[in-house]
């Protein structure tokens, strides 16, 4: 009862916490009972890291330190369980979506995540403003418009393009980055009482590759074909981007190359998975067919109807390529840029986009702290309370 | 001259309705007593054993089975359907559709030779080819064996009749068979039976239903219906039962292998979003039925997954405890599923760890501890009698008035109002009884008869002529001593000429079985080896009487609680003891006499002590049966803790209801109010009380027949958490004080803060208090709420143990929850700590779950406290001479089936003075007192026992060393002059006098001595006992 009593191992309640992450979406845990159906039923929690019901538990009793140092968020794939069994329906698989757009913001140094997630005229007027830059460079800054054939280097000469590809790399890679290192700093140095041997960030770096390209523990949710049109839509979406930042020359060309060169493919399997992919995705979303796609946030539609708009106005570039008409193909062209530059400038470090390295990270983190506390009981000393 | 009807209706023969119907038919009012049901008993019949005591539920509901049956004034109307009712309140007009059962009630023995004879009843398994004949599941065993199709649904049944199951019977179906009708002696089928209409004239109806057993099917995760090891907590109830489809043996279905664990999944069909209540009886049922498990497996393990355990009554905390130290796991985890191993049919259960780990766990066998639901009958009944459910579809019932339906003359009872326990249940038929009682207090005795037993038989000069019949108790004895070899011994005893055996001797077959014997042995003395005299000799004695033999001529022979319970595991120590017992019984029973009981006058009025809520609610009841009352308060003014209470979790006003109720109680005729009491000495005996009360320094004596004992409980001050040192630190009653004076949380904290830190079970479930007391998780919802009301940003954090709002006020707690307050459970060995820091104050406990110390700043700190005993009820209980529980509250005579009752005769039980309770409780409980009394005081004399001291003259020289050894102040020291001396004797009171004994055994004298228990009987006793 006196100050002496106050033992280090303890953390101050803040009451506004709840009502801060609730700004980001759907966090129902008012009717919450800790009852553990939640994690019981999730295929995907393990003794190091469980969740929902924990996560939920530090939203609930305000404890912002901790959940800002959790991974367990970003190790949900949202396949549903949860929310499907929980028998007070409040949907802890949404609360978890809910927490990873908190965390997101939190992640991001300058504010406009936060901004974005909160704010609709923050998010669709910066889509707007990026857009009529891209316009206005557009105009400045495009080459001579041949109207007699399709002659869209000429339009847009690749080297041009390439240099513009590249300083918005570089920019939304510094964000990542950023970002990154943000949650890295949250997670493993400031909220993490085991000692973590830096060796292990490299022994484990094959797990960051293997989960950001496959996506793997998706396959351990109870619905396997949800990991499946995730695999597809993403792969999709890792050519097509591999394709424009680092083979440019090659994918934008005049030529037409024949039917069954790899270039042709490639853009087709990318485009199609893309187009279907997002088109079910939002079928879902408007339908609320699947656990998953029952609360839908302006975050969660912008980004699929942005990649859908922006695959259709490739393949429609395409199109006029193909069928000869020059000026519809440079107008489409532009307009292609118009969706495509503002979707990755606003989604890809403060937006939904971000899952696709804060989910990999998450994980690859966790495997670092698994090793640092196996090395650690290795030893002898065991550093957690658990029992 | 009235135009009400003396009569009443109670629908639904459980436990419930027949502790109605014996309160009524005791106190004047004719009964019908009606069931779906081919025979009465409800759910309890089928129940193993009943926690907190242990007791076997047959065991003690069966002397009450066979009273209702026996009861002149009961009418049992079985299989039928209520069709509609007419009339107003004091005159109904009920019609009831019989169905027919296709056996003559009045002819069938009960002999059950129709049953041994169905050809159904002989399929073993549905996969004998013969698509027609399929097996017929038994529902007393719920579906775990198979019936015939002419059936009897359990050995107790009442009526102990057959029924045909037109569904099933062959000879219903297509004519052929009839093998029933060829084999019965009494020729009681009757395949030609139509439907009956039957009219009713009534005053009142009670109604009683029942509950319906959540269906596990509806939750598919589970398995049940799926899984063979998947069963419910009824089937597990039955295969733990002597007379269960295993009898008694704990196997599981598929394989009928011995379980080595067992898991119990608590809340199937409980607290989610579809049946937002709780079920009250399941957490303490599944503890029950781990425990007895146990006691048949000893390496048994049981695993009871749980959410909050709800052991919230009297003596439940600690048998919730001895169940811990017995090895029983609590795990906290709602389990979502169940998963079945294809090849051993074991089951996978996942859980989770209080630190949050996955674990998962094999076990033989699962049993879903299934809620209540609403009756199936419900929604009918309602819509029939025109009264309102409330949303889960129980009956809706007010705090102020638990037994009132919304139609007046209708009164309701048990578990239709709301899921309960059995002695909440008999209280509320009892109240519901009072109800009827006040309602038609003008016309009891009207439609009622007397039994008349036949002239006794005079046997002073007869040779003894024994007969022993010796009782099976199901398994109880049968199990374990070996019964037909104890006939055959009896039969070797000298003046025994007739011995034999029945698996419950309490049967109605059996007892007509026994004065059948006693016409045609012509026997003059009975013995029966059974259970206990304690529950079953008042039964034996009338049977005999009946058979024209006088009442004492009988014996028992304690042969299962004093034998093959405490040698369960010795079966042929236990043999040899019985045959012990009955040789001893034999010889006493040579030396019985006939003894004729007294009859004593007996005064009308009531003392209540107390004019708290329960005490001026029950003077109340009894000012309205027409009872004169004498109400006396220590206090200067009326109302208890109920003046306390501002307002409850449903909005409604006490303080509004106890303006009424005083203004009720002062204006009644019949209730003579005395304030500022002090009770100088209550002396006396049922029907005979005389207390001396000092009201303002005046002797005043009160002459009464009954005693209500309702003084109430105070809330604990406590001496933890800085109560006393610091003002921001409260208790709950303190809290909803200032609520009720609008009180703004927030308002007066100098910051923007307003957090408040309720804290759970202070000076509660420790080593100090163990036990629950009951309304505090309530209270803290109600007072939490009503914060949350008065200001929306204010910061509720609840820490506690288990939630316990049982019943519909787990409606409230999601309320809470939902509303924002925010709950964390703290553990029993970790208590939170309470804070000063710079006058900063601050609660800290530990998760379990997150695994960290917790810090809450706070403004206010509410204890939820303790309610304890008055340290007076010491003073008042030893003037009563009734006795205390462990913690200090006045214990009643029977945890289950006398839940309002002291032993001691003439004195009963109501409100806070029993245990801590809510008001619609406390109101029921009284009401339920108020019955009781009722059927005592409603006659105009009381009969004594025959066993009573008796003083010889001429051997006593007044010594009086017996005088100050009697605990009831019995007898007293006279003198008189006799042949022209003083001759001192003493002399009995004979209503004071128990038979307990004592001054028999003080007196050097051989001048007094206990009928039926003759120095010289229990002389031959002790020598029988020595013999080898």
């Amino acid at each position: 009862m006196s100050n002496n009593s106050v033992l280090k191992d303890e953390i101050k309640v803040d009451p506004g916490l709840l009502s801060e992450v609730r700004k980001y979406g759907k966090f129902d845990v008012k009717g919450c009972y800790n009852c553990g159906t939640c994690t019981v039923s999730c295929a995907l929690t393990k003794d190091s890291a469980s969740f929902p019901r924990k996560i939920i538990r530090y939203v609930d009793m305000g404890l912002k330190k901790l959940l800002k140092s959790s991974l367990e968020p970003w190790l949900c794939y949202y396949c549903g369980d949860c929310s499907t069994t929980c028998p007070r329906q409040t949907e802890p698989g949404e609360a978890m979506m809910t927490l990873r757009r908190y965390l997101t913001s939190q992640y991001d140094w300058t504010g406009l995540a936060s901004k974005f997630y909160l704010s609709k005229v923050w998010e669709i007027g910066t889509l707007i403003l990026v857009g009529g830059l891209v316009l206005v460079l557009a105009v400045l800054f495009h080459g001579p418009i041949v109207t007699s054939r399709v002659e869209l280097n000429t339009f847009a000469p690749v080297n041009l393009v390439h240099s513009f590809d590249m300083i918005l790399l570089f920019t939304l890679t510094f964000f990542v980055l950023s970002g990154a290192f943000r949650m890295y700093w949250f997670t493993m140095v400031k909220g993490n009482k085991v000692r973590m041997p830096f060796s292990l960030c490299f022994t484990e770096f094959k797990t960051l590759i293997l989960h950001a390209s496959t996506q793997l523990r998706f396959r351990e949710c109870t619905d396997k074909t949800r990991w499946i049109k995730h695999f597809l839509l993403v792969s999709g979406y890792v050519l097509m981007f591999t394709m424009i930042v680092g083979f440019l020359w090659w994918f934008q060309t005049d030529n037409i190359y024949p039917i069954y060169h790899p270039q042709r493919w490639i853009g087709y399997y990318a485009t199609v998975v893309l187009v279907i992919f997002t088109i079910e995705i939002l079928i879902s979303r408007f339908k609320k067919i699947e656990q998953i796609h029952k609360f839908s946030e302006l975050s969660d539609w912008l980004f699929p109807i942005l990649l859908l708009l922006t695959a259709i106005s490739g393949i429609l570039v395409h199109i006029f390529r193909y069928l000869g008409l020059p000026l519809s193909t440079y107008y489409i062209y532009v307009i292609h840029l118009i969706i495509a530059v503002p979707m990755l400038v606003v989604e890809v470090p403060f937006g939904k986009w971000a899952h696709l390295y804060y989910r990999p990270l998450a994980i690859y983190f966790q495997a670092v702290r698994e090793k640092a506390l196996q090395q650690q009981m290795d030893k002898g000393a065991v550093p957690t309370s658990g029992t | 001259m009235s135009n009400k009807v003396g009569a009443c209706m109670v629908v639904g023969a459980g436990i419930g309705g027949m502790q109605a119907s014996l309160d009524l038919a005791n106190s004047g009012i004719k009964v019908y007593l009606a069931d779906s049901k081919p025979s009465i008993g409800g759910v309890m019949a089928q129940l193993d054993k009943t926690f907190p005591t242990n007791d076997c539920a047959m065991c003690t509901m069966a002397p009450r089975l066979v009273e209702i049956s026996r009861h002149n004034d009961i009418e049992i109307i079985t299989f039928v359907d209520i069709d509609k009712i007419e009339g107003k309140p004091g005159n109904f007009t009920v019609t009831l559709k019989k169905r027919p059962r296709f056996v003559d009630e009045d002819k069938c023995t009960g002999c059950g030779s129709c049953i041994l004879v169905c050809p159904l009843g002989k399929i073993k398994s549905s996969g004998n080819g013969d698509k027609k004949l399929k097996p017929i599941s038994d529902e007393f065993n719920v579906g775990l064996s198979n019936r015939s199709a002419i059936y009897i649904s359990y050995p107790q049944a009442i009526p102990n009749v057959a029924t045909i199951d037109k569904e099933h019977c062959i000879y219903l179906l297509n004519g052929k068979c009839g093998a029933c009708k060829k084999v019965c002696s009494a020729n009681a089928i009757n395949f030609e039976q139509k439907e009956l209409i039957i009219k009713l004239n009534v005053g009142a109806v009670i109604l009683c239903p029942g509950y319906e057993l959540f269906d596990a099917k509806l939750k598919p995760d589970y398995g049940f219906g799926k899984f063979q090891n998947v069963i419910t907590s009824l089937q597990f109830e039955r295969i733990l039962s002597a007379s269960g489809p295993f009898s008694g043996k704990v196997i599981r279905p598929s394989d009928k292998n011995t379980p080595k664990r067992i898991a119990f999944i608590q809340c199937v069909g409980s607290r989610d979003f579809e049946r937002d209540y709780c079920s009250v009886v399941c957490c303490m049922y599944a503890t029950k039925e781990a425990i007895i498990a146990k006691e048949h497996i000893s390496d048994l393990q049981c695993d009871i997954f749980f959410m909050d355990i709800r052991a919230f009554s009297k003596g439940f905390e600690e048998y919730y405890n001895r169940a811990k130290k017995s090895g029983i796991n609590y795990i906290r985890t709602r389990i979502p599923s169940v998963k079945e191993i294809d090849k051993t049919k074991n089951l996978v259960i996942e859980y989770l760890t209080p630190d949050d780990r996955k674990l998962s766990k094999e076990y033989e066998l699962v049993v879903l501890s299934a809620g209540l639901r609403p009756s199936k009958f419900s929604n009918e009944i309602a819509f029939k009698f025109g009264i309102s459910l409330n949303e889960y579809g129980f009956c809706s019932t007010d705090s102020f008035t638990p037994v009132n339906s919304s139609r007046e003359g209708i009164f309701v009872a048990g578990t239709f109002t709301e899921p309960k326990d059995i002695p909440e249940t008999v209280t509320h038929a009892s109240a519901a009884a009072s109800n009827v009682l006040s309602l038609l207090s003008d016309d009891t005795w009207t439609l009622t008869t007397y039994k008349e037993y036949p002239v006794e038989k005079d046997v002073k000069t007869l040779e003894p002529r024994i007969g022993v019949f010796v009782c099976h108790c199901g398994k109880n004895i049968g199990g374990v001593a070996n019964v037909p070899e104890i006939v055959e011994y009896a039969k070797t005893l000298s003046n025994v000429v007739h011995a034999e055996d029945n698996l419950y001797m309490c049967s109605t077959e059996a007892t007509e079985k026994i004065k059948q014997r006693i016409k045609e042995h012509d026997l003059n003395r009975v013995v029966v080896g059974s259970c206990t005299p304690r529950t079953h000799e008042p039964l034996f004695r009338s049977v005999i009487r009946e058979a024209g033999l006088n009442e004492y001529l009988f014996e028992m022979a304690n042969i299962r609680d004093q034998c093959t319970w405490v040698h369960m595991h010795e079966p042929e120590k236990a043999t040899k003891k019985a045959k012990d017992l009955i040789r001893i019984a034999v010889v006493k029973a040579r030396l019985l006499e006939p003894l004729q009981r007294k009859k004593v006058s007996i005064n009308r009025d009531v003392l209540v002590i107390g004019a708290g809520l329960s005490g001026m609610a029950g003077a109340l009841s009894l000012a309205d049966q027409g009872f004169k009352v004498f109400l006396i308060e220590k206090e200067k003014e009326l109302g208890g803790n109920l003046r306390k209470l501002y307002y409850l979790l449903n909005g409604n006003n006490p303080q509004e209801y106890l303006k009424n109720l005083i203004e009720k109680v002062k204006q009644n005729k019949n209730i003579h109010l005395f304030t500022n009491v002090k009770i100088s000495s209550i002396d006396g005996f049922i029907g005979n009380f005389k207390t001396e009360i000092i009201v303002d320094d005046k002797k005043v004596e009160i002459e009464h027949g009954a005693i209500i004992v309702a003084t109430g409980a105070k809330e604990y001050k406590p001496a933890e958490y800085m109560y006393g040192k610091d003002i921001r630190v409260i208790t709950q009653l303190e809290l909803e004080k200032r609520l009720a004076k609008n009180w703004t949380p927030g308002v007066e904290s100098s910051g923007s803060s307003k957090n408040i830190v309720m804290i759970q079970c202070v000076g509660l479930r420790d080593e100090n208090r163990l036990y629950c007391a009951r309304i505090c998780c309530s209270q803290a919802v109600k007072n939490a709420l009503k914060i949350k009301k008065i200001n929306p940003n204010s910061n509720i954090f609840i820490l506690y143990r288990d939630m316990r709002t049982y019943g519909f006020n787990e409606g409230y707690y999601t309320k809470a929850r939902q509303n924002g307050i925010v709950f964390a459970i703290y553990n029993e060995d970790k208590k939170p700590v309470v804070i000063d820091n710079n006058n900063n104050l601050s609660v800290k406990y530990f998760d379990a779950t997150i695994e960290k110390n917790i810090v809450i700043d706070t403004d206010l700190v509410v204890l939820s406290s303790s309610i304890i005993p008055y340290p007076e009820n010491k003073e008042l209980a030893q003037m009563l001479k009734v006795p205390l529980d462990q913690n200090g509250f006045f214990l009643e005579a029977h945890m289950k089936l006398r839940p309002v009752d002291f032993s001691t005769d003439g004195i009963f039980l109501a409100g806070l003075a029993h245990f801590p309770k809510s008001i619609n409780e406390s109101i029921s409980q009284t009401k339920a007192v108020a019955a009781r009394i009722g059927a005592i005081l409603s006659k105009d004399s009381m009969e004594l026992e025959g066993t009573l001291s008796e003083v010889i003259d001429e051997n006593c020289d007044g010594c009086a060393y017996c005088i100050d050894p009697c605990p009831y102040k019995a007898i007293t020291l006279i003198e008189y002059i006799f042949d022209g001396s003083v001759k001192k004797t003493v002399e009995v009171n004979e209503s004071k006098c128990k038979g307990c004994g004592v001054c028999q055994a003080t007196c050097p004298k051989k001048g007094i001595f206990v009928r039926g228990f003759k120095l010289e009987q229990i002389a031959a006793m002790v020598n029988a006992a020595l013999q080898p």
